[in-house]
């Protein structure tokens, strides 16, 4: 399922795998992580793809994207981290939804560390029953389960990056593969 | 079935809902521990305790037998006496599946209604007929029902009817009635011993005797119970009233501590609720739970069906997603549901439009998720229609979505906001106008760059009146940021990502 952004795209062979999950780690602050899930909704929009956002920091600002942009959307705003893994335990087996975007940036690492990884093992099985592509957002690697893990690793210029297009400037989002456990990588970072 | 085909034939005008063993059958509804075992009814004071009902598990006992010969005959035997609320419940539910067939019902007896269905399609009413037996059962209560052209005879079918054979239509009254057992004709006492003597056995039997000769013999009595058995008398039904409100209210004795028990009398009274709506040819578009606690108080919450419908499982699914997260101080001693009547949805796709694949999923889940987090949390959003930041708001999401809109003419420029809520209030060090350092909330960074501001303000005309001035930065530590200055106050409004 493409993304949208070219970089994602390529490592990704194509876009989000269904039934599966795929880590966005944001390495940086401002590295493209927000612009990813606007070029996705633009693009699940232009193909009338219903997509799920379980927010964890309730960090998404609709007024951010184009309006349009919002007709497809089933927004879900938690409070904590254990509601959305509960909320998106219910979304993945949903055949309605074309992707399942959890957002777990800003939700605290302390809190995602605490959890067993036999949540995000169960989190998968699930989504193997569905039909969504499952694409989890997070601030470090996390997600022991996941079948790709990806990193943006770098930060933007205010200099260049406002007076970008989206479009344009999801061409400028760089992407690197994380092919270690996530105790690994975070141990690398 | 029809039985009884030969002429003279009547057509079925009347319909005789019953409920074999009703006493048995309402207290197994309310206690899910019967459920699968023999249970009996008694009646009776003191030693003199007897047989009232049975259910069919409670083989080799028979109704008048004394309570301990039926334990002695039938081991693992659960006695009970009738439960009043749990008959009343039944006999509501019976009611509402009735008034589903047809506006004028009677409430004859206690686990019989009488339906009439005179002007109804015949083949109609009959696939109605089955479908809402098939419902009864489905709520715990077995029902069989006979149709014919009298009252009187169609409760002789509903009688005669079984589990094989649910639905018994007479269309020839004579041939239906001849080998019916005479007590079926419910003589007086010494009427049946006397005709017992005579080896009148059947109501086939009697009323192959003279009805002039009978009124000689046994006077007024005799002649009633010759038409009683011949099918014959007319009679006006007593309609019953449909149901204006679409609640029920019931209390747990012992007070109930945990889900299970909670739960299954919840269902028998989501089910005979949605009964009533549907002989009311309406659907819930909302339901409402209040639980009493034995503290004295209230547990109240409101359920928003994303769909109107009408089936007790789904309304059950929102119940039970929203109670499996309840914890209650005291234990519960009562409960009242009530539904919201609405009309059916009648909505027709689009011939390019994208539904759902599978609709009932979609709403359920959505039902589950919003006892998750709050029927405010999820949705789709909108701008509002004020320009002051975060004027949104949630909708239902669109069982079908839209073709994009063309694209607009300004598109969408620069990294895409992630919100902090609430916004972090920070000291910010200006040169000139400009931010050149910002502190607090977590930042000690200067500023590397910066563009702004951006001026907005809106509702001068009321209390409320706002006036914000944004700006981006980027700090020397990394990162695009969106400040917002409202007055001398500065917050950092979210991240530029």
């Amino acid at each position: 399922m493409p993304t949208g952004v070219a970089a994602l795209d390529t490592a990704l062979g194509g876009g989000l795998p269904i039934r599966q999950l795929t880590e966005l780690v944001s390495g940086a602050p401002s590295s493209g992580g927000q612009s990813t899930l606007g070029r996705l909704l633009s693009v699940t929009r232009a193909a009338r793809q219903r997509v799920a956002l379980v927010d964890g920091a309730e960090a998404f600002d609709p007024l951010a994207v184009p309006p349009d942009d919002l007709a497809h959307l089933v927004w879900v705003r938690t409070r904590s981290v254990a509601e959305a893994l509960a909320v998106a335990d219910v979304l993945v087996r949903d055949p309605n939804y074309a992707a399942v975007v959890l957002d777990l940036r800003g939700c605290g690492e302390r809190s995602l560390r605490t959890l067993p990884a036999t949540a995000w093992y169960r989190l998968q099985r699930a989504a193997e029953t569905g039909s969504a592509a499952v694409l989890i957002q997070t601030e470090a690697p996390q997600v022991a389960a996941a079948a790709h893990r990806l990193l943006l690793p770098s930060p933007w210029s205010l200099a260049w990056a406002t007076d970008l297009a989206r479009a344009e400037l999801a061409a400028q989002i760089a992407a690197a593969s994380l092919r270690g456990r996530p105790t690994e990588e975070r141990a690398t970072a | 079935m029809k039985e009884g085909s030969a002429s003279p034939t009547a057509s079925p005008a009347f319909a005789v809902l019953r409920a074999e063993a009703f006493g048995v059958q309402a207290l197994r509804r309310h206690d899910p521990a019967l459920a699968g075992r023999p249970v009996a009814l008694l009646t009776g004071a003191g030693r003199e305790f007897v047989i009232a009902e049975r259910s069919p598990e409670a083989t080799g006992i028979r109704p008048g037998d004394p309570a301990a010969l039926a334990l002695a005959r039938c081991p693992g035997l659960c006695l009970g006496e009738r439960n009043v609320e749990a008959e009343v419940e039944a006999q509501r539910l019976l009611l509402a599946a009735a008034l589903a067939l047809s506006p004028r019902v009677e409430a004859t007896a206690p686990g019989m209604c009488t339906v009439d269905l005179q002007g109804a399609d015949a083949a109609a009413t009959d696939t109605a007929l089955r479908r809402r037996l098939a419902e009864l059962a489905r709520a715990g209560l077995e029902v069989r029902a006979g149709l014919a052209a009298s009252p009187l005879v169609a409760a002789y079918a509903a009688r005669r009817a079984d589990a094989t054979n649910p639905v018994l239509v007479v269309t020839d009254p004579a041939t239906f009635l001849a080998p019916l057992p005479l007590a079926w004709a419910e003589p007086a006492p010494a009427c049946a011993e006397l005709l017992e003597h005579w080896g009148i056995r059947t109501l086939g039997e009697l009323t192959a005797l003279p009805k002039a000769d009978l009124a000689n013999r046994l006077g007024t009595a005799g002649v009633a119970l010759w038409e009683r058995s011949a099918g014959q008398g007319v009679r006006v039904l007593r309609l019953a009233e449909p149901s204006r409100t679409f609640a029920a209210e019931w209390s747990y004795e012992p007070p109930v501590e945990s889900l299970p028990p909670l739960l299954f009398r919840l269902r028998r009274y989501a089910e005979r609720v949605a009964f009533e709506l549907s002989a009311a040819h309406c659907v819930a578009d909302g339901l409402a739970l209040t639980l009493f606690l034995e503290d004295g108080a209230e547990h109240r919450r409101e359920f928003r069906l994303p769909e109107p419908c009408g089936q007790p499982d789904r309304w059950m699914r929102v119940l039970q997603a929203h109670l499996d997260t309840v914890r209650t101080a005291a234990r519960v001693r009562a409960a009242r549901l009530v539904a919201s009547p609405a009309r059916p949805p009648q909505v027709q796709d689009g011939l390019f439009d994208t539904g759902l694949q599978d609709a009932p999923a979609f709403w359920d889940n959505l039902a589950r998720i919003a006892a998750i987090v709050g029927d405010e949390r999820v949705g789709t959003p909108e701008p509002g229609d004020s320009p002051r930041p975060e004027s949104f708001r949630l909708r239902p999401p669109a069982e079908a979505i839209p073709p994009p809109a063309p694209a607009p003419v300004h598109a969408a420029r620069g990294p895409v906001l992630r919100r902090f809520r609430p916004a972090r209030p920070v000291c910010v060090a200006c040169a000139g106008r400009r931010p050149v350092r910002i502190e607090g909330s977590g930042w000690q960074a200067a500023v590397r760059d910066a563009r702004g501001p951006w001026r907005a303000s809106g509702e001068w005309w009321k209390p409320r009146a706002w006036a914000a001035e944004t700006w981006h930065v980027e700090l020397a530590a990394g990162g695009l940021y969106q400040l917002a200055r409202a007055g001398l106050a500065w917050r950092v409004e979210g991240l530029l990502d």
